[in-house]
Protein backbone atom coordinates (compact mmCIF):
# COMPACT_ATOMS: atom_id res chain seq x y z
CA UNK A 1 0.00 0.00 0.00
CA UNK A 2 1.31 3.48 -0.74
CA UNK A 3 2.86 5.11 2.42
CA UNK A 4 0.60 8.27 2.30
CA UNK A 5 -2.85 6.47 1.39
CA UNK A 6 -4.97 4.87 4.99
CA UNK A 7 -6.66 2.19 2.67
CA UNK A 8 -5.86 -0.33 0.04
CA UNK A 9 -7.43 0.59 -3.90
CA UNK A 10 -9.42 -2.94 -3.01
CA UNK A 11 -10.84 -1.27 0.19
CA UNK A 12 -11.38 2.05 -1.05
CA UNK A 13 -13.27 0.48 -4.34
CA UNK A 14 -15.29 -1.42 -2.05
CA UNK A 15 -16.34 1.62 0.47
CA UNK A 16 -16.80 4.03 -3.00
CA UNK A 17 -19.66 0.84 -4.38
CA UNK A 18 -21.32 1.16 -0.40
CA UNK A 19 -20.78 4.28 -0.04
CA UNK A 20 -18.88 4.26 2.89
CA UNK A 21 -16.26 6.54 3.47
CA UNK A 22 -12.77 6.70 1.97
CA UNK A 23 -9.90 8.03 2.41
CA UNK A 24 -9.04 9.74 -0.77
CA UNK A 25 -10.54 10.11 -4.18
CA UNK A 26 -9.97 6.48 -6.50
CA UNK A 27 -7.75 7.67 -9.29
CA UNK A 28 -7.50 5.06 -11.76
CA UNK A 29 -4.82 7.03 -14.48
CA UNK A 30 -4.77 4.46 -17.12
CA UNK A 31 -0.98 3.26 -17.19
CA UNK A 32 -1.01 0.79 -19.87
CA UNK A 33 1.14 2.10 -23.18
CA UNK A 34 3.39 4.04 -20.38
CA UNK A 35 3.78 1.16 -18.30
CA UNK A 36 6.80 -0.87 -19.78
CA UNK A 37 8.69 2.70 -19.03
CA UNK A 38 8.31 2.75 -15.40
CA UNK A 39 9.34 -0.97 -15.77
CA UNK A 40 12.34 0.13 -17.48
CA UNK A 41 11.81 -2.32 -19.99
CA UNK A 42 11.22 -1.86 -23.93
CA UNK A 43 7.61 -2.00 -25.22
CA UNK A 44 8.36 -5.32 -27.31
CA UNK A 45 9.93 -6.73 -24.63
CA UNK A 46 6.84 -6.22 -22.24
CA UNK A 47 4.27 -7.57 -25.00
CA UNK A 48 6.86 -10.51 -25.43
CA UNK A 49 5.88 -12.04 -22.01
CA UNK A 50 2.91 -12.37 -19.48
CA UNK A 51 5.50 -12.37 -16.34
CA UNK A 52 6.66 -8.45 -17.90
CA UNK A 53 3.15 -7.20 -18.70
CA UNK A 54 2.34 -8.21 -15.35
CA UNK A 55 5.17 -7.24 -13.95
CA UNK A 56 5.39 -3.60 -15.58
CA UNK A 57 1.34 -3.58 -14.16
CA UNK A 58 3.00 -4.36 -10.38
CA UNK A 59 5.54 -1.74 -10.74
CA UNK A 60 3.22 1.33 -11.24
CA UNK A 61 1.17 0.16 -8.61
CA UNK A 62 4.11 -0.37 -6.43
CA UNK A 63 5.24 3.60 -7.31
CA UNK A 64 2.09 5.28 -7.46
CA UNK A 65 -0.75 3.48 -5.59
CA UNK A 66 -2.95 3.80 -8.62
CA UNK A 67 -6.42 2.30 -7.84
CA UNK A 68 -6.77 -0.29 -11.10
CA UNK A 69 -3.88 -2.04 -12.66
CA UNK A 70 -4.82 -3.23 -16.24
CA UNK A 71 -3.74 -5.66 -18.79
CA UNK A 72 -3.89 -4.92 -22.38
CA UNK A 73 -5.91 -7.91 -24.68
CA UNK A 74 -5.79 -4.39 -26.71
CA UNK A 75 -8.14 -2.77 -29.64
CA UNK A 76 -6.67 -5.39 -32.36
CA UNK A 77 -6.72 -8.95 -30.55
CA UNK A 78 -9.69 -9.69 -32.46
CA UNK A 79 -7.74 -8.95 -36.03
CA UNK A 80 -4.39 -10.38 -35.00
CA UNK A 81 -5.55 -13.71 -33.96
CA UNK A 82 -7.66 -14.16 -37.49
CA UNK A 83 -4.68 -12.71 -39.51
CA UNK A 84 -4.21 -8.91 -39.57
CA UNK A 85 -0.90 -8.33 -39.61
CA UNK A 86 0.61 -5.35 -37.33
CA UNK A 87 4.16 -3.94 -37.49
CA UNK A 88 6.62 -4.96 -34.94
CA UNK A 89 8.07 -1.42 -33.25
CA UNK A 90 11.32 -2.27 -30.69
CA UNK A 91 9.74 0.41 -28.35
CA UNK A 92 6.41 1.46 -29.66
CA UNK A 93 2.43 0.24 -29.93
CA UNK A 94 2.43 -1.89 -33.08
CA UNK A 95 0.09 -0.59 -35.74
CA UNK A 96 -1.54 -2.23 -38.34
CA UNK A 97 0.14 -2.98 -41.67
CA UNK A 98 -2.74 -5.31 -43.35
CA UNK A 99 -6.12 -6.04 -42.57
CA UNK A 100 -7.24 -9.71 -42.79
CA UNK A 101 -10.44 -8.88 -44.94
CA UNK A 102 -10.03 -6.85 -47.59
CA UNK A 103 -13.08 -7.65 -49.39
CA UNK A 104 -16.09 -7.75 -47.66
CA UNK A 105 -17.06 -10.50 -49.49
CA UNK A 106 -14.95 -13.18 -47.98
CA UNK A 107 -16.43 -12.48 -44.52
CA UNK A 108 -17.31 -16.11 -44.72
CA UNK A 109 -13.80 -17.42 -44.76
CA UNK A 110 -12.71 -15.59 -41.42
CA UNK A 111 -12.42 -18.57 -38.86
CA UNK A 112 -13.21 -17.35 -35.07
CA UNK A 113 -12.44 -20.20 -33.71
CA UNK A 114 -8.26 -18.56 -33.43
CA UNK A 115 -9.68 -15.96 -31.11
CA UNK A 116 -9.91 -18.94 -28.68
CA UNK A 117 -7.41 -18.65 -26.09
CA UNK A 118 -6.49 -22.28 -27.09
CA UNK A 119 -5.42 -21.17 -30.50
CA UNK A 120 -4.60 -17.51 -29.82
CA UNK A 121 -1.23 -16.95 -28.14
CA UNK A 122 -1.43 -13.34 -27.68
CA UNK A 123 -5.05 -13.83 -25.74
CA UNK A 124 -3.16 -16.59 -24.03
CA UNK A 125 -0.66 -14.40 -22.83
CA UNK A 126 -2.82 -11.90 -21.33
CA UNK A 127 -4.63 -14.37 -19.49
CA UNK A 128 -1.75 -15.31 -17.45
CA UNK A 129 -0.55 -11.75 -17.00
CA UNK A 130 -4.02 -11.84 -15.05
CA UNK A 131 -3.62 -14.47 -13.04
CA UNK A 132 0.21 -13.10 -12.38
CA UNK A 133 -1.62 -9.95 -11.31
CA UNK A 134 -4.29 -11.26 -9.07
CA UNK A 135 -1.35 -13.66 -7.36
CA UNK A 136 0.89 -11.49 -6.29
CA UNK A 137 -1.57 -8.27 -5.91
CA UNK A 138 -4.90 -9.35 -5.99
CA UNK A 139 -5.08 -8.87 -2.18
CA UNK A 140 -4.80 -5.48 -2.33
CA UNK A 141 -5.41 -4.02 -6.07
CA UNK A 142 -8.47 -4.95 -8.60
CA UNK A 143 -6.78 -5.74 -12.27
CA UNK A 144 -8.54 -4.93 -15.29
CA UNK A 145 -8.20 -5.90 -19.13
CA UNK A 146 -8.29 -3.09 -21.55
CA UNK A 147 -10.07 -4.78 -24.55
CA UNK A 148 -11.76 -3.54 -27.87
CA UNK A 149 -15.61 -2.91 -27.77
CA UNK A 150 -17.60 -4.19 -31.25
CA UNK A 151 -17.15 -1.32 -33.44
CA UNK A 152 -13.30 -1.32 -32.91
CA UNK A 153 -13.39 -5.06 -32.84
CA UNK A 154 -14.46 -4.76 -36.80
CA UNK A 155 -11.88 -2.31 -37.79
CA UNK A 156 -9.45 -4.51 -36.85
CA UNK A 157 -10.40 -6.97 -39.10
CA UNK A 158 -11.53 -4.46 -42.45
CA UNK A 159 -9.93 -1.21 -42.59
CA UNK A 160 -11.57 1.64 -41.06
CA UNK A 161 -12.24 3.70 -44.03
CA UNK A 162 -13.84 1.24 -45.78
CA UNK A 163 -15.64 -0.20 -42.72
CA UNK A 164 -17.20 3.72 -42.68
CA UNK A 165 -18.24 3.45 -46.21
CA UNK A 166 -19.79 0.49 -45.86
CA UNK A 167 -21.99 1.32 -42.81
CA UNK A 168 -23.56 3.07 -45.99
CA UNK A 169 -23.58 1.17 -48.56
CA UNK A 170 -23.31 -2.04 -47.54
CA UNK A 171 -24.76 -1.80 -43.55
CA UNK A 172 -25.78 -6.09 -43.92
CA UNK A 173 -22.06 -6.94 -44.15
CA UNK A 174 -21.55 -4.67 -41.53
CA UNK A 175 -23.75 -6.28 -39.29
CA UNK A 176 -22.81 -9.67 -40.07
CA UNK A 177 -18.75 -8.54 -38.67
CA UNK A 178 -20.33 -7.08 -35.66
CA UNK A 179 -22.20 -10.24 -34.50
CA UNK A 180 -19.47 -12.47 -35.24
CA UNK A 181 -17.17 -9.88 -33.34
CA UNK A 182 -19.84 -9.18 -30.44
CA UNK A 183 -19.83 -13.18 -29.92
CA UNK A 184 -15.99 -13.62 -30.29
CA UNK A 185 -16.06 -11.14 -27.57
CA UNK A 186 -18.25 -12.12 -25.53
CA UNK A 187 -16.24 -16.50 -24.84
CA UNK A 188 -12.77 -13.56 -25.16
CA UNK A 189 -14.68 -11.43 -22.20
CA UNK A 190 -15.85 -14.73 -20.01
CA UNK A 191 -11.87 -15.87 -19.40
CA UNK A 192 -11.24 -12.89 -18.25
CA UNK A 193 -14.30 -12.63 -15.85
CA UNK A 194 -13.41 -15.95 -14.80
CA UNK A 195 -10.48 -14.10 -13.41
CA UNK A 196 -12.10 -11.52 -11.52
CA UNK A 197 -10.88 -9.05 -14.16
CA UNK A 198 -12.73 -5.89 -14.89
CA UNK A 199 -13.74 -5.30 -18.41
CA UNK A 200 -12.12 -1.91 -19.52
CA UNK A 201 -14.63 -1.90 -22.89
CA UNK A 202 -12.56 0.47 -25.35
CA UNK A 203 -14.49 1.43 -28.47
CA UNK A 204 -12.60 4.03 -29.47
CA UNK A 205 -13.83 3.87 -33.59
CA UNK A 206 -17.06 4.30 -32.24
CA UNK A 207 -16.01 7.76 -31.17
CA UNK A 208 -18.02 10.94 -31.85
CA UNK A 209 -14.98 12.11 -34.11
CA UNK A 210 -15.74 9.70 -36.25
CA UNK A 211 -19.22 8.49 -36.20
CA UNK A 212 -22.72 10.55 -36.03
CA UNK A 213 -24.98 9.49 -33.64
CA UNK A 214 -27.32 7.42 -35.21
CA UNK A 215 -23.98 5.29 -36.94
CA UNK A 216 -23.48 4.57 -32.99
CA UNK A 217 -28.01 3.63 -32.30
CA UNK A 218 -27.88 1.54 -35.50
CA UNK A 219 -24.25 0.36 -35.48
CA UNK A 220 -22.69 -0.26 -31.73
CA UNK A 221 -25.11 0.66 -29.21
CA UNK A 222 -27.05 -2.96 -29.62
CA UNK A 223 -24.08 -5.01 -29.81
CA UNK A 224 -22.62 -3.35 -26.98
CA UNK A 225 -25.71 -3.78 -24.65
CA UNK A 226 -25.59 -7.22 -25.93
CA UNK A 227 -21.71 -7.65 -24.94
CA UNK A 228 -22.47 -5.51 -21.05
CA UNK A 229 -25.80 -8.16 -20.71
CA UNK A 230 -23.43 -10.74 -20.73
CA UNK A 231 -20.84 -9.46 -18.60
CA UNK A 232 -23.28 -8.99 -15.85
CA UNK A 233 -24.81 -12.46 -16.39
CA UNK A 234 -21.41 -13.74 -15.87
CA UNK A 235 -21.05 -11.28 -12.40
CA UNK A 236 -18.64 -9.17 -14.43
CA UNK A 237 -18.07 -5.14 -14.21
CA UNK A 238 -17.41 -3.00 -16.82
CA UNK A 239 -16.02 0.31 -17.36
CA UNK A 240 -16.98 1.58 -21.16
CA UNK A 241 -14.31 4.18 -22.72
CA UNK A 242 -14.78 5.70 -26.07
CA UNK A 243 -12.33 7.98 -27.23
CA UNK A 244 -12.65 11.50 -28.48
CA UNK A 245 -16.11 13.58 -28.78
CA UNK A 246 -18.51 11.65 -27.13
CA UNK A 247 -20.85 14.54 -25.98
CA UNK A 248 -23.36 13.46 -28.62
CA UNK A 249 -23.78 10.12 -27.72
CA UNK A 250 -22.78 10.09 -24.05
CA UNK A 251 -26.87 9.15 -23.02
CA UNK A 252 -26.50 6.43 -25.41
CA UNK A 253 -23.68 4.84 -24.03
CA UNK A 254 -24.92 4.47 -20.89
CA UNK A 255 -28.14 3.33 -21.61
CA UNK A 256 -25.86 -0.05 -22.96
CA UNK A 257 -25.85 -0.78 -19.37
CA UNK A 258 -22.25 -0.35 -18.24
CA UNK A 259 -21.04 -0.37 -14.81
CA UNK A 260 -18.78 2.94 -14.82
CA UNK A 261 -18.25 5.62 -17.78
CA UNK A 262 -14.80 6.54 -18.53
CA UNK A 263 -14.55 10.13 -20.61
CA UNK A 264 -12.49 11.46 -22.67
CA UNK A 265 -10.72 15.27 -22.00
CA UNK A 266 -12.42 16.43 -25.28
CA UNK A 267 -15.72 15.96 -23.22
CA UNK A 268 -16.80 18.11 -20.73
CA UNK A 269 -17.11 16.80 -16.76
CA UNK A 270 -19.48 18.77 -15.92
CA UNK A 271 -21.65 18.39 -18.85
CA UNK A 272 -21.55 14.60 -18.42
CA UNK A 273 -22.40 14.78 -15.05
CA UNK A 274 -25.73 16.67 -15.67
CA UNK A 275 -26.29 14.27 -18.20
CA UNK A 276 -25.64 10.46 -16.59
CA UNK A 277 -23.95 11.58 -12.89
CA UNK A 278 -27.44 9.77 -11.60
CA UNK A 279 -26.96 7.14 -13.06
CA UNK A 280 -23.66 5.62 -12.92
CA UNK A 281 -19.73 6.39 -11.89
CA UNK A 282 -17.95 8.74 -14.00
CA UNK A 283 -14.20 8.30 -14.93
CA UNK A 284 -11.72 11.50 -15.93
CA UNK A 285 -10.64 13.31 -17.71
CA UNK A 286 -7.17 14.47 -17.23
CA UNK A 287 -5.62 15.60 -20.78
CA UNK A 288 -3.05 12.87 -21.22
CA UNK A 289 -1.14 14.85 -24.12
CA UNK A 290 -1.71 18.62 -23.14
CA UNK A 291 -1.27 18.62 -19.64
CA UNK A 292 0.35 15.01 -18.69
CA UNK A 293 2.80 15.02 -21.74
CA UNK A 294 3.26 18.22 -22.56
CA UNK A 295 2.55 20.19 -19.09
CA UNK A 296 4.14 21.29 -16.31
CA UNK A 297 4.14 19.89 -12.90
CA UNK A 298 1.73 22.96 -12.29
CA UNK A 299 -0.70 21.90 -15.28
CA UNK A 300 -0.72 18.46 -13.87
CA UNK A 301 -1.98 19.87 -10.16
CA UNK A 302 -4.41 22.60 -11.88
CA UNK A 303 -6.09 19.53 -13.86
CA UNK A 304 -6.49 17.66 -11.08
CA UNK A 305 -7.89 20.15 -8.98
CA UNK A 306 -10.35 21.54 -12.02
CA UNK A 307 -11.62 17.94 -12.36
CA UNK A 308 -11.98 16.94 -8.86
CA UNK A 309 -13.99 19.96 -8.41
CA UNK A 310 -16.21 19.44 -11.40
CA UNK A 311 -16.67 15.56 -10.95
CA UNK A 312 -16.68 15.30 -6.82
CA UNK A 313 -20.77 15.99 -6.42
CA UNK A 314 -21.97 13.94 -9.47
CA UNK A 315 -24.15 11.65 -7.91
CA UNK A 316 -23.27 8.06 -8.31
CA UNK A 317 -19.62 9.11 -7.77
CA UNK A 318 -16.74 10.07 -9.32
CA UNK A 319 -13.06 8.44 -10.24
CA UNK A 320 -10.24 10.98 -11.45
CA UNK A 321 -8.54 9.35 -14.55
CA UNK A 322 -6.42 10.63 -17.55
CA UNK A 323 -9.18 11.20 -20.48
CA UNK A 324 -7.15 8.58 -22.36
CA UNK A 325 -4.50 6.14 -22.11
CA UNK A 326 -1.28 7.65 -20.98
CA UNK A 327 1.31 7.90 -23.43
CA UNK A 328 4.93 6.46 -22.94
CA UNK A 329 5.95 10.27 -24.13
CA UNK A 330 4.96 11.30 -20.86
CA UNK A 331 7.39 11.94 -18.46
CA UNK A 332 6.51 9.35 -15.63
CA UNK A 333 7.74 11.72 -13.02
CA UNK A 334 4.56 13.42 -14.26
CA UNK A 335 1.79 10.60 -12.99
CA UNK A 336 3.83 10.78 -10.06
CA UNK A 337 3.22 14.57 -9.82
CA UNK A 338 -0.79 13.50 -11.09
CA UNK A 339 -0.94 10.81 -8.16
CA UNK A 340 0.45 13.80 -5.76
CA UNK A 341 -2.02 16.00 -6.78
CA UNK A 342 -5.02 13.24 -6.16
CA UNK A 343 -3.39 13.22 -3.01
CA UNK A 344 -3.55 16.42 -2.15
CA UNK A 345 -7.15 17.76 -3.57
CA UNK A 346 -8.59 14.41 -3.28
CA UNK A 347 -8.12 13.45 0.34
CA UNK A 348 -11.34 13.13 2.50
CA UNK A 349 -13.45 14.95 3.32
CA UNK A 350 -12.65 17.08 0.83
CA UNK A 351 -10.90 20.80 1.25
CA UNK A 352 -13.59 22.66 -0.47
CA UNK A 353 -10.58 26.14 0.33
CA UNK A 354 -7.65 24.18 -1.70
CA UNK A 355 -10.46 23.21 -4.45
CA UNK A 356 -11.04 26.63 -4.72
CA UNK A 357 -7.92 28.54 -4.84
CA UNK A 358 -6.68 30.13 -7.30
CA UNK A 359 -3.48 28.80 -9.14
CA UNK A 360 -0.76 28.80 -7.21
CA UNK A 361 3.17 27.29 -7.48
CA UNK A 362 2.24 24.24 -6.08
CA UNK A 363 4.77 24.13 -3.95
CA UNK B 1 -33.75 18.14 -75.36
CA UNK B 2 -29.93 18.25 -74.49
CA UNK B 3 -29.53 20.36 -70.86
CA UNK B 4 -27.97 23.40 -70.74
CA UNK B 5 -24.30 24.07 -69.06
CA UNK B 6 -25.67 25.18 -66.27
CA UNK B 7 -27.67 22.56 -65.40
CA UNK B 8 -25.21 19.88 -65.51
CA UNK B 9 -22.66 21.50 -63.79
CA UNK B 10 -25.64 21.84 -60.65
CA UNK B 11 -26.18 18.06 -61.42
CA UNK B 12 -22.48 17.32 -61.05
CA UNK B 13 -22.27 19.42 -57.75
CA UNK B 14 -25.48 17.47 -56.56
CA UNK B 15 -24.02 14.40 -57.43
CA UNK B 16 -21.05 14.91 -54.87
CA UNK B 17 -22.83 16.66 -53.11
CA UNK B 18 -25.59 14.29 -52.27
CA UNK B 19 -23.45 11.37 -52.34
CA UNK B 20 -24.82 9.77 -55.54
CA UNK B 21 -21.25 8.04 -56.16
CA UNK B 22 -22.70 5.71 -58.73
CA UNK B 23 -24.68 7.93 -61.15
CA UNK B 24 -22.05 11.21 -60.90
CA UNK B 25 -19.96 9.17 -64.07
CA UNK B 26 -23.00 9.13 -66.04
CA UNK B 27 -23.62 13.01 -65.70
CA UNK B 28 -19.57 13.70 -66.27
CA UNK B 29 -20.30 11.78 -69.33
CA UNK B 30 -23.42 13.77 -70.82
CA UNK B 31 -21.54 16.84 -69.92
CA UNK B 32 -18.68 15.61 -71.80
CA UNK B 33 -20.69 14.59 -74.98
CA UNK B 34 -22.51 17.82 -74.93
CA UNK B 35 -19.62 19.26 -75.81
CA UNK B 36 -18.87 21.64 -72.48
CA UNK B 37 -15.75 22.48 -70.80
CA UNK B 38 -14.06 19.92 -68.95
CA UNK B 39 -12.49 22.15 -66.59
CA UNK B 40 -15.35 24.25 -65.68
CA UNK B 41 -16.92 20.56 -64.78
CA UNK B 42 -14.33 19.92 -62.69
CA UNK B 43 -14.28 23.32 -60.93
CA UNK B 44 -17.73 24.87 -60.92
CA UNK B 45 -19.28 20.74 -60.38
CA UNK B 46 -17.46 18.43 -58.54
CA UNK B 47 -15.35 20.73 -56.67
CA UNK B 48 -18.42 22.66 -55.70
CA UNK B 49 -19.80 19.86 -54.76
CA UNK B 50 -17.20 18.97 -51.86
CA UNK B 51 -16.79 22.42 -50.96
CA UNK B 52 -20.48 22.52 -49.94
CA UNK B 53 -20.04 19.09 -48.52
CA UNK B 54 -16.91 20.40 -46.45
CA UNK B 55 -19.38 23.55 -45.37
CA UNK B 56 -21.87 20.76 -43.95
CA UNK B 57 -18.63 19.37 -42.18
CA UNK B 58 -17.84 22.05 -40.63
CA UNK B 59 -21.75 22.76 -39.48
CA UNK B 60 -21.56 19.41 -38.17
CA UNK B 61 -23.93 18.44 -40.43
CA UNK B 62 -21.91 15.65 -42.02
CA UNK B 63 -19.38 13.77 -40.71
CA UNK B 64 -15.99 11.70 -42.13
CA UNK B 65 -18.75 8.64 -43.93
CA UNK B 66 -20.30 11.61 -45.52
CA UNK B 67 -17.37 13.06 -46.74
CA UNK B 68 -15.79 9.60 -47.70
CA UNK B 69 -18.42 9.17 -49.99
CA UNK B 70 -18.52 12.70 -50.69
CA UNK B 71 -15.02 12.31 -51.91
CA UNK B 72 -15.54 8.82 -53.88
CA UNK B 73 -18.48 10.57 -55.80
CA UNK B 74 -15.69 13.45 -56.86
CA UNK B 75 -12.79 11.03 -57.66
CA UNK B 76 -15.31 8.52 -59.56
CA UNK B 77 -16.71 11.94 -61.78
CA UNK B 78 -12.71 12.89 -62.11
CA UNK B 79 -12.00 10.28 -63.90
CA UNK B 80 -14.16 10.91 -66.76
CA UNK B 81 -13.48 14.71 -66.81
CA UNK B 82 -9.44 14.18 -66.31
CA UNK B 83 -8.99 13.04 -69.64
CA UNK B 84 -10.70 15.92 -71.91
CA UNK B 85 -8.53 18.45 -69.41
CA UNK B 86 -6.19 20.56 -71.41
CA UNK B 87 -3.16 19.67 -70.95
CA UNK B 88 -0.83 22.26 -70.50
CA UNK B 89 -1.40 24.44 -67.48
CA UNK B 90 -1.86 28.09 -67.85
CA UNK B 91 1.36 30.47 -68.43
CA UNK B 92 1.75 32.33 -65.57
CA UNK B 93 -0.26 30.79 -63.46
CA UNK B 94 0.90 29.22 -59.99
CA UNK B 95 1.16 25.54 -58.65
CA UNK B 96 0.69 25.23 -55.58
CA UNK B 97 2.49 21.50 -54.49
CA UNK B 98 1.83 19.89 -51.15
CA UNK B 99 3.38 16.74 -49.55
CA UNK B 100 1.43 14.53 -47.45
CA UNK B 101 1.36 11.63 -45.40
CA UNK B 102 1.13 10.15 -42.25
CA UNK B 103 4.52 9.74 -40.02
CA UNK B 104 7.02 6.95 -39.75
CA UNK B 105 5.45 4.20 -37.57
CA UNK B 106 1.90 5.27 -37.66
CA UNK B 107 -0.53 3.90 -40.12
CA UNK B 108 -4.22 5.42 -39.18
CA UNK B 109 -4.44 7.46 -42.56
CA UNK B 110 -8.54 9.05 -42.50
CA UNK B 111 -7.86 12.12 -41.45
CA UNK B 112 -5.05 12.69 -43.77
CA UNK B 113 -6.98 11.23 -46.55
CA UNK B 114 -9.75 14.17 -45.70
CA UNK B 115 -7.52 16.85 -45.32
CA UNK B 116 -5.91 15.58 -48.80
CA UNK B 117 -9.30 15.35 -50.30
CA UNK B 118 -10.05 19.06 -49.15
CA UNK B 119 -6.59 20.79 -50.00
CA UNK B 120 -6.98 19.04 -53.53
CA UNK B 121 -10.58 20.45 -53.36
CA UNK B 122 -9.14 23.35 -52.72
CA UNK B 123 -6.50 23.15 -55.55
CA UNK B 124 -3.15 22.14 -54.38
CA UNK B 125 -1.20 19.61 -56.56
CA UNK B 126 -1.36 17.08 -53.93
CA UNK B 127 1.47 14.72 -53.48
CA UNK B 128 0.44 11.88 -51.19
CA UNK B 129 3.06 9.42 -49.74
CA UNK B 130 0.36 7.35 -47.97
CA UNK B 131 1.22 6.12 -44.64
CA UNK B 132 4.14 5.28 -42.19
CA UNK B 133 6.01 7.20 -44.31
CA UNK B 134 9.61 7.46 -43.79
CA UNK B 135 10.61 10.93 -42.55
CA UNK B 136 13.47 11.87 -45.24
CA UNK B 137 10.99 10.71 -48.07
CA UNK B 138 9.03 14.06 -46.78
CA UNK B 139 11.95 16.10 -47.12
CA UNK B 140 13.46 14.89 -50.35
CA UNK B 141 9.71 14.80 -52.47
CA UNK B 142 9.57 18.12 -51.29
CA UNK B 143 12.69 19.51 -52.68
CA UNK B 144 12.12 16.74 -55.43
CA UNK B 145 8.78 18.27 -56.88
CA UNK B 146 9.41 21.76 -55.43
CA UNK B 147 6.64 22.06 -52.56
CA UNK B 148 5.61 24.78 -50.82
CA UNK B 149 3.93 22.52 -48.10
CA UNK B 150 4.37 19.83 -46.15
CA UNK B 151 1.33 18.20 -44.22
CA UNK B 152 2.25 15.78 -41.36
CA UNK B 153 -0.51 13.50 -39.74
CA UNK B 154 -0.36 11.37 -36.95
CA UNK B 155 -2.49 9.71 -34.52
CA UNK B 156 -0.49 8.28 -31.89
CA UNK B 157 1.90 10.04 -29.71
CA UNK B 158 4.62 7.79 -30.30
CA UNK B 159 5.00 8.94 -33.45
CA UNK B 160 4.61 12.54 -32.79
CA UNK B 161 8.15 13.39 -32.40
CA UNK B 162 9.18 12.02 -36.18
CA UNK B 163 6.91 16.04 -37.00
CA UNK B 164 9.85 17.42 -35.06
CA UNK B 165 12.23 15.58 -36.83
CA UNK B 166 10.73 16.36 -40.33
CA UNK B 167 10.58 20.02 -39.02
CA UNK B 168 14.51 20.10 -38.02
CA UNK B 169 15.96 18.24 -41.05
CA UNK B 170 14.25 21.34 -43.05
CA UNK B 171 15.93 23.69 -41.22
CA UNK B 172 19.65 21.64 -41.39
CA UNK B 173 18.75 21.80 -44.96
CA UNK B 174 17.87 25.76 -45.07
CA UNK B 175 14.69 24.95 -46.15
CA UNK B 176 12.49 25.94 -43.01
CA UNK B 177 11.34 29.42 -44.66
CA UNK B 178 10.84 27.88 -48.06
CA UNK B 179 8.75 24.80 -47.18
CA UNK B 180 5.89 25.62 -44.38
CA UNK B 181 4.93 22.20 -42.21
CA UNK B 182 1.51 21.91 -41.30
CA UNK B 183 0.56 19.33 -38.95
CA UNK B 184 -2.53 17.62 -37.27
CA UNK B 185 -3.69 14.47 -36.32
CA UNK B 186 -5.97 13.22 -32.85
CA UNK B 187 -3.09 13.95 -29.99
CA UNK B 188 -1.64 17.21 -32.30
CA UNK B 189 -2.53 20.23 -30.67
CA UNK B 190 -1.44 23.86 -31.12
CA UNK B 191 0.85 23.86 -28.23
CA UNK B 192 2.82 20.97 -29.73
CA UNK B 193 3.17 22.91 -33.00
CA UNK B 194 4.33 25.78 -31.29
CA UNK B 195 6.51 23.49 -29.27
CA UNK B 196 8.39 21.65 -32.43
CA UNK B 197 8.33 25.26 -34.65
CA UNK B 198 5.58 24.00 -36.86
CA UNK B 199 4.33 26.25 -39.31
CA UNK B 200 0.41 25.44 -38.41
CA UNK B 201 -2.09 23.37 -36.90
CA UNK B 202 -5.42 22.67 -37.87
CA UNK B 203 -8.28 21.10 -35.99
CA UNK B 204 -9.71 19.27 -38.79
CA UNK B 205 -9.69 18.53 -42.98
CA UNK B 206 -11.88 21.88 -43.27
CA UNK B 207 -9.58 24.40 -41.08
CA UNK B 208 -6.79 22.60 -42.58
CA UNK B 209 -7.73 24.49 -46.15
CA UNK B 210 -7.68 28.09 -44.85
CA UNK B 211 -4.29 27.66 -42.93
CA UNK B 212 -2.84 25.94 -45.99
CA UNK B 213 -4.09 28.98 -48.08
CA UNK B 214 -3.01 31.16 -45.38
CA UNK B 215 0.59 29.63 -45.20
CA UNK B 216 1.59 29.53 -48.83
CA UNK B 217 -0.12 32.95 -49.83
CA UNK B 218 -2.71 31.32 -52.07
CA UNK B 219 -5.34 34.06 -52.76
Amino acid sequence: MHPQDQMTPNERLQAFMKGDRMDRILAMPILVSISHRVAGITHREKRASAEKQAQSQIDCYKSYGNDLMIIEYGLHGVGTALGTEMNDPEDSLPAIVNHVLQDLKDIDRLDFNKTKKENDPWFAKTLEACEICQEKMGHEVPTGVLIAGPFTAVSSIYPTENLLRATRKNPAAIHQLLRLCTDALKDIYKEYIKRGIIIAMCDPIASGTLLKKSQYTEFVKPYATELMEHIHELGGMCCYHICGNTTSIVTDMVDTGPDMLSIDNLVDLEYVKGQVGERLPILGNVPPVDVLMLGSREDIYESVKTCIRKGKDSSKGYIIASGCDVTQNVPIENIAHMMEAVRKYGRYPLDEGLLNEPATDHK
Amino acid sequence: MAKSKEELLQQLSDCVFEMEDESVAGVANEYIEAGYEALDGVLKGLVDGMSRAGQMYEEEEYFVTDLLVCSDAMYNGLEVLKPHLPQEEGAGAVNYKCVIGVVEGDTHDIGKNLVRIMLETAGFEMYDLGRDVPLISFVEKAKDVNAQLICLSTLMTTTMPGMKEVVDMLKKEGLKDKVKVMIGGGPISQAYCDQISADGYAVNAIGAVSLAKKLVGMA
